[in-house]
């Protein structure tokens, strides 16, 4: 099929890739991204190809397909099993164009349908009881609940996230109730899975960082041994959050952008996050190395 | 001749923004875009879905008009030119709250909520800015406060005003270290779920914006099209590149706190800032 001209141009662009990184394989997973020629989608919706990165869990098979159903026509998963790191990059690169040619698509995996059945219940086949209660659109109503900073009584937001957000460790899944965007409650469904030391690397760490920090270039930089090169980089990250034996979530970002390794004991993961907001409770994971999520997370499942 | 300000008006806004584009690097992905499925999310408000963008294109373009061209030229000659900018820096705040309302899921309404937080503690220096920067030329006119700085540039009688603004016009275009709309943290927030040329247009949208944002500035403080030798329109088109190009060095580079952190910032420090400023613009032309 001969290819537009706009599909040409957007053959040359990056590769959007989303990554599902399985055990042992986010340090690899997460310097493949930062290749040129490939780019790492926030969300799925802005991705063409699924990277399926080792070997997933086999309970994490529905939370895949969910991932790949939200990726936008046309689409492509790709499998990292032994492929070096260069091998994988150019077949990226190959579904990438074949995908601007029309040439490669895929189908959802599940059926397109809501969660919990909602349409034609209820009186107004909302599938709601009147205004309130049932499951209206599928889901059951947020309910207030007392505030845990000031007493006032505001709708409480339950869901879960993970297990592939690209915020969160590569396994990671929270049922997490929020009223607003402060985490009011916090439960550990599954562990992160099991890295090798090398996703401890200062590199990659504070990467991590400096993404939340809104500073694509300086994690890129980082990644590739350069400096950061970026202003307010200390101040940014709120002196007392994240505090473990004695280190703050600043102290370990300073560490890591000085290219020394952190090992910090297991936290108590639901403790350091509860109360804490939204965008304070990604920068304390994020400044976590995953060793030492990993443990704290077991720790808490087998409590 | 207001057929010819029109053009130049769109031509400004069209050329700015493809500048914006090179400025972000972003041509071949934006162009990607395009080629790729817009989604639809369950149970959207589909209106307001595709309303989001265009208001964004609006304000940029309602900003860009009231912006004098050459002294005594603007496409929009309002006596009161300030405040229709000021009316468009508050839509914004309406805008990106519809465009992270209208998909009915979690991360964009996040963003949303977030976006209005940190929106009015930003309005308010930048009207106490803009109004300081109308007192030396005693009109809230555009064409009024040039004509002002042909002695001395606002930027430089009033040296708190850019640096103020700045902080505004970086909120405005949801970037780096006030983009609390569509962070990282919730996978890029009111756009989590736009795909294909949904996302495309927002993201043109907010380099419109840039565009906009930068030409006010420029009028403002940097005396707007006044300059030797060159045309007047010459001066102001790089005196907004100048900023715009400031603008996305500064996204690039300086982090972004927590949003907590930040309205504690912007209510205690940079509000009485801007208000000192003002008062101290006042006393300077008693």
């Amino acid at each position: 099929m001969a290819m537009t001209r706009l599909a040409r141009w957007a053959a040359r662009s990056p590769a959007p890739v989303f990554a599902a990184i399985g055990p042992g394989r986010q340090a690899e997973t997460e310097r493949l991204l930062a290749r040129p020629g490939l780019r790492r989608a926030a969300t799925p919706r802005d991705a063409a190809i699924l990277l399926v990165a080792g070997d997933l869990p086999g309970d994490t098979a529905e939370a895949l397909s969910h991932v790949h159903d939200q990726l936008p026509h046309p689409r492509a998963t790709l499998r990292w099993q032994a492929d070096a790191p260069d091998a994988i990059a150019a077949r990226i690169e190959t579904a990438w164009r074949d995908i601007c040619a029309g040439e490669r698509d895929e189908d959802d995996h599940l059926p397109d349908e809501p969660p919990n059945a909602w349409k034609g219940i209820g009186p107004h086949g909302q599938g709601g009881k009147g205004m309130m209660g049932g499951t209206p659109y599928g889901r059951p109503m947020a309910m207030t609940g007392t505030d845990i900073r000031d007493g006032l009584r505001l709708d409480r937001y339950t869901a879960r996230f993970g297990p592939f957000l690209p915020m969160l460790p590569p396994g990671l899944v929270l049922q997490v109730t929020l009223q607003g965007d402060v985490i009011c409650d916090l439960d550990v469904q599954a562990p992160p899975l099991a890295q090798a030391a090398d996703a401890d690397a200062p590199d990659l760490c504070a990467a991590r960082m400096l993404r939340l920090l809104g500073l694509d270039r300086a994690a890129h930089r980082v990644m590739h041994g350069q400096s950061a090169r970026a202003l307010w980089l200390r101040g940014a990250v709120p002196k007392r959050i994240g505090r473990i034996d004695g280190t703050s979530a600043r102290d370990r970002l300073i560490a890591w952008l000085a290219g020394d390794t952190v090992s910090v004991a297991p936290p108590d993961l639901p403790a350091l996050l509860h109360g804490a907001e939204w965008a304070e409770a990604m920068l304390i994971l994020a400044s976590l190395p995953p060793s030492a999520l990993i443990r704290a997370a077991r720790g808490v499942e087998a409590a | 001749m207001t057929a010819l300000l029109t053009l130049a008006v769109l031509a400004t806004l069209l050329g700015g923004t493809l500048f914006a584009v090179a400025l972000d690097r972003a041509y071949l992905p934006l162009l990607a875009l395009f080629t790729r499925q817009r989604v639809e999310t369950e149970a959207p408000d589909r209106l307001n879905r595709d309303l989001a963008p265009a208001w964004y294109l609006a304000l940029a373009a309602i900003g860009i008009a009231v912006v004098p061209f050459a002294p005594d030229l603007a496409l929009i000659d309002s006596p009161v030119g300030i405040v229709i900018w000021g009316s468009c820096e508050a839509l914004i705040v309406v805008t990106v709250f519809l465009h992270g309302w209208s998909p009915n899921a979690p991360f964009p309404l996040i963003g949303a909520y977030r976006y209005a937080a940190i929106g009015l503690p930003v309005m308010l220096p930048s009207m106490f800015v803009l109004i300081a920067a109308a007192l030396p030329a005693e009109s809230l006119s555009l064409v009024a406060i040039v004509d002002s700085q042909r002695e001395v540039w606002n930027v430089i009688r009033q040296p708190l005003g850019l640096p103020l603004f700045m902080v505004v016009a970086l909120a405005m275009t949801l970037r780096g270290p006030m983009d609390y709309a569509d962070a990282a943290d919730i996978a890029t927030g009111t756009s989590a779920e736009d795909s294909g040329a949904g996302r495309a247009v927002w993201q043109i949208a907010r380099l419109a914006m840039l565009v906009s944002v930068s030409a006010i500035a420029a009028t403002v403080f940097l005396g707007g099209p006044l300059g030797p030798v060159l045309p007047g329109p010459v001066w102001l088109w790089l005196k907004t590149g100048a900023l715009m190009a400031l603008t996305v060095w500064i996204g690039n580079r300086v982090a972004r706190t927590t949003p907590s952190r930040m309205l504690t910032i912007l209510w205690v420090v940079l509000l009485p800032l801007s208000f000192l400023h003002l008062l101290i613009s006042g006393l300077i032309e008693l």
